[in-house]
């Protein structure tokens, strides 16, 4: 007893402790509620059946039939260029931002704290702004482009099936900006300054200064935040739903709208639950490619 | 190029950029003093002919919205208490060793937030109907807002720890100190800011968190702002004057206590607080 | 046998001086009702006069979001937590009724001296029924028809008090309205990939002779052919494709477009911001003397079978249906009753409409009743995103649609 009780005071027992309770809270928490999605897709679930565990299995039933409905393969299209286009906008968007404040003149971080407000916006309010911005219309986009001159006529962001997906696009990489600025920054700021020094006076030029210690010393934060993004893009919601409700047509549908719909607006639990489970394993995949880019990781 | 000069020239870049970024905030102010039809208006107005300055008092009337905030407050504070709490040692856990362990625990971490709130909500609700933890709602949307932001949290802070340098916690091992001695009183310390910046992000997020709220809270008394919101939105209206002001009422404090925050913890840091 | 016959009667002496002494909150039966009522909408101020009278009976409210009522409602069901009585949009009302979650209402409305099927209009009436029984109690309704803008109508040269009455005379008036370089489209609706979309696309079907099972008839192509026509042309915006009703009469609100397609709700905001003479007209029928069709939307009232009370919650209904008469003059909303006179409000122009819309109401058909209506629905919207967007033709999407309603029904 006595060996256990200072292992947790000082040593490896200290370090399983730590991680030991916040996982199993999450085990309990979320694991629970994915293992249900997961079981749903087996199943065929009634809205009644909501509150129990045993209903009758079908086997792959439910993904057979999702895989012959013609929409698809272009949702997972979709999901596919969003999830892309987003966290690459939302990345060197950010990072040229955080580079450009990091240069550190006078007002630099009254302004950098001002890019939070994405951050801090209800998702409601993001979503009807954005839906007006993009409006063919009366949007502001439109004018601010037409007045410009860029374009004659009226696009019509969010109707026209080219263009509906990269609406969303548009106003997702707006919302996911911020936060990886403001974690971009935080990072850069970690990195030592007289490393840049010793660059210097060895005569490396801005651009090698930047491949050779910045990015470097950036991995684990550049890790972490394209693994958070891709969590984040792929639970975008408020945006669809705001903006094109996925349409016209399916052109600006993605998994998890399509999911949603099919749980909440079709009331096709087991086909929701089939959907989210082709989300788990994109993201798994996903994740592998996360923890093994920390393999690399230089601790400061 | 003289440094004051090159100085002005970034402000001046900067205050361009920030106004195109900052245009949506914008919009949400000029909005909610635009009448009902005349944010439908081609050509769009810049600035509302006829700007409704009472909308403000009424939404804030009508709302009753002190109550709301203070829900809102309460339920952010409680998760990322929870969070902090048990985030932190996880987080500076995994950035520790590096073995096979560490992968499946991250790993699992990231998988465990896959599904968007409102595919989690269904079974969350079932689950705790079950255990009997919606009789106390706020609680239970505590720890389940804690379950959904603590990977994000960890992720963040494990980065943080990554950058404390690893031989300082060694030179206070070999100085005598205990491992819970060297994690309070070195790493901890060193890793403040990063997890300053991690807990406000959480907080904010927390804030206006809505799907889990307007499901397991039933007392309107209890309900956070984000779910009162919602309450403009009607089966063929959408009060989207309404709905803009009540955002403006509650997103412009945290806003201006963020600016305020950050300025201190990021400036902080590039300052010299952590070298 | 004496000392018993004391002990009976002191027991029900005491009985009585209790009922006396603590007055019936101790035996208050308490029933919760969900609606999405908010505070200036009928639910909570009838619960709250209702209250009032004392009657043993305590009612507690609960709002709850228009999109979450059914999915609250079987979360809540299937863990036991369901509320006593519930407000629920009427094409979905068949969904539980058919699954028997509703209670069967037959009996208690037949005995009943205040609800009255022959007060109701049939539309209304028929989205509560399943299986030829009662399983619910209609709580408003509203429909839809043609507003336009009469100062428009002059400056075009067209009679204002000749609004369009065919589906012809609709296209070439918008024709003649559209004008682009004073950003005006001739008509504004909502073609929205959601039950918006189905809601207002049904009638045009069903005015032609087509109806949800017969989704690819003769009437419902050249329903769906004329609103190609309408967007093709441009005297639509192309954004009527991801645009509520509501955002969508915004526009004529604001003058951007000339006729707009919409409910009773609209009304006041329109009274209010619209700064032009305006008036309301009946949906145009495919030709002269086509029957006549509209759509029908709000809520029902419905007692869940589990209840433990289902007297008292059937109590309660009745008194919402006695206080119908206040549904329009307190609240706005129309009862859904034949025999309740929509009371004068002294504004010309909404007193107008409101004659509009209860004439409009007549023709008011039910979605549905089907207990898988939203996939129904969701086909039909598929239909018409995938035609007005120019991806297949009428006929190719409306088949396709009746393809999929067709493995529903079977």
């Amino acid at each position: 007893m006595k060996r256990v009780l200072s292992s947790i005071t000082d040593g490896r027992g200290f370090d399983i402790a730590l991680v030991a309770l916040p996982l199993a809270f999450l085990l309990l928490l979320s694991g629970l509620p994915l293992l249900y999605n997961v079981l749903m897709s087996f199943q065929e679930v009634d809205m009644f059946s909501l509150g129990t565990l045993w209903r009758p299995f079908v086997g792959f039933e439910n993904y057979r039939k999702l895989f012959e409905q013609p929409e698809t393969l272009p949702i997972l299209g979709n999901t596919a260029i969003f999830v892309t286009a987003s966290i690459a906008g939302q990345f060197l968007i950010g990072f040229g931002l955080a580079l450009f404040f990091w240069t550190n003149f006078p007002g630099a971080s009254w302004l950098r704290g001002l890019f939070l407000v994405s951050w801090v916006m209800p998702g409601l309010v993001v979503g009807a702004i954005w839906n007006w911005i993009l409006s063919g219309d009366f949007g502001v986009l439109n004018f601010l482009l037409r007045e410009s001159g860029l374009i004659s006529g009226n696009i019509f962001w969010r109707s026209d099936p080219n263009y509906s997906l990269w609406a969303v696009v548009i106003a997702n990489v707006w919302l996911g900006t911020s936060f990886n600025m403001i974690l971009l920054s935080v990072g850069l700021s970690a990195i030592p300054g007289d490393l840049y020094e010793a660059a210097e006076l060895d005569g490396a030029n801005a651009w090698q200064r930047f491949w050779t210690i910045t990015l470097p010393m950036m991995r684990s934060s550049i890790g972490a935040l394209i693994a958070l993004g891709l969590i984040f893009t792929l639970q975008q919601f408020d945006l669809f739903a705001a903006i094109t409700s996925g349409g016209p047509n399916n052109s600006s549908n993605v998994t998890q709208y399509w999911a949603w719909d099919m749980s909440f607006r079709q009331y096709d639990f087991a086909k929701g639950a089939t959907i989210s489970v082709i989300m788990i394993v994109f993201v798994m995949l996903a994740s592998i490619v996360y923890v093994r880019s920390t393999r690399h990781e230089v601790r400061g | 190029m003289s440094d004051t000069y090159r100085e002005k020239l970034m402000l001046a870049i900067a205050l361009v950029l920030a106004a195109i970024y900052l245009f949506p905030l914008y919009w949400m102010y000029i909005t909610a003093l635009k009448s009902g039809s005349a944010m439908f208006a081609t050509p769009p107005a810049f600035w509302p002919t006829d700007p409704q300055w009472q909308i403000y008092g009424q939404v804030w009337e009508s709302r009753n919205m002190g109550r709301y905030i203070w829900n809102s407050v309460v339920i952010a504070l409680g998760a990322v208490t929870v969070i902090t709490v048990l985030g932190v040692g996880c987080a500076y856990v995994l950035a520790r060793y590096r073995n096979v362990w560490v992968d499946i625990g991250l790993f699992l971490i990231l998988m465990l937030q896959v599904l968007p709130a409102s595919l989690m909500i269904t079974p969350i609700f079932v689950g705790f109907s079950q255990v009997g933890l919606l009789e106390y709602p706020r609680l239970a949307v505590i720890l389940a807002i804690a379950a959904k932001s603590m990977p994000f949290f960890v992720v963040l802070v494990r980065a943080t720890f990554m950058s404390v340098p690893q031989e300082l916690e060694e030179a206070a091992l070999v100085d005598g100190n205990s491992r819970i001695g060297a994690f309070f009183s070195i790493v901890l310390p060193l890793a403040r800011n990063g997890i300053l910046v991690s807990a406000i992000l959480i907080f904010m997020q927390a804030f206006g968190e809505f799907v889990y709220s307007k499901s397991i809270i039933q007392a309107i008394e209890l309900q956070p702002a984000s779910v009162g919101l919602n309450s403009f939105m009607g089966p063929n209206t959408n009060e989207w004057n309404n709905i803009m002001a009540y955002a403006t009422i509650y997103v412009t404090p945290i806003l201006a206590i963020f600016v305020l925050l950050q300025r201190r913890i990021v400036s902080g840091l590039t300052s010299g607080a952590l070298k | 046998m004496g000392i018993r016959k004391y002990a009976m009667l002191g027991a029900l002496a005491l009985a009585t001086v209790s009922s006396f002494c603590i007055p019936a909150q101790a035996e208050d039966v308490t029933i919760t009702v969900w609606s999405l009522d908010r505070d200036i909408q009928p639910a909570p101020n009838l619960i709250a006069d209702y209250n009032k009278l004392n009657t043993g009976i305590k009612v507690e409210y609960r709002q709850i979001q228009f999109d979450d009522v059914v999915s609250e409602a079987m979360r809540a069901f299937s863990t036991g937590q369901a509320p006593d009585i519930i407000a629920v949009d009427n094409p979905e009302h068949a969904l539980f009724a058919s699954r028997n979650a509703f209670l069967d209402l037959t009996d208690m409305i037949a005995k009943s001296e205040v609800v009255k099927t022959a007060n109701y209009f049939p539309g209304p009436l028929a989205s509560t029924m399943w299986d030829g029984k009662n399983y619910g109690i209609p709580k408003a309704t509203n429909t839809i028809a043609l507003y336009y803008n009469k100062d428009m109508f002059k400056a075009k040269g067209l009679d204002p008090e000749k609004p369009p009455q065919t589906w012809t005379e609709l296209v070439d008036a918008a024709r003649k309205l559209t004008d682009p370089a004073a950003n005006v489209y001739g008509l504004t609706f909502s073609a929205k990939a959601n039950e918006e979309g189905t809601f207002q696309f049904l009638p045009w079907a069903q005015m032609a002779g087509a109806s949800y099972e017969n989704i690819n008839a003769e009437g419902a192509v050249k329903a769906l052919d004329t609103w190609k026509t309408i967007l093709e042309e441009k005297l639509a915006s192309p954004d009527t494709l991801t645009r509520s009703q509501w955002d969508s009469t915004g526009t004529f609100n604001s003058g951007n477009a000339a006729m707009a397609i919409s409910g009773p709700w609209e009304l006041d905001r329109m009274v209010a911001e619209a700064k032009f003479d305006w008036g309301v007209t009946l949906l145009p029928v495919p030709e002269q003397g086509a029957e006549r069709s509209s759509a029908m939307g709000d809520f029902n009232w419905a007692i869940f079978a589990n209840t433990d009370h289902p007297e008292e919650a059937f109590k309660v209904l009745e008194y919402f249906v006695s206080q119908d008469n206040r549904m329009f003059k307190d609240f706005g909303q129309l009862p859904a009753r034949l025999d309740i006179a929509i009371p004068e409000t002294g504004e010309p122009k909404k007193d107008a409409a409101l004659k509009v819309f209860v004439e409009q109401l007549k023709y008011a058909k039910p979605r549905g009743p089907h207990p898988e209506w939203p996939k129904i629905s969701k086909a039909i919207q598929d239909a018409i995103q995938a035609s007005l967007t120019g991806q297949m033709t009428s006929q190719e999407a409306l088949d396709q649609a009746a393809a999929k309603i067709k493995a529903v029904l079977d």
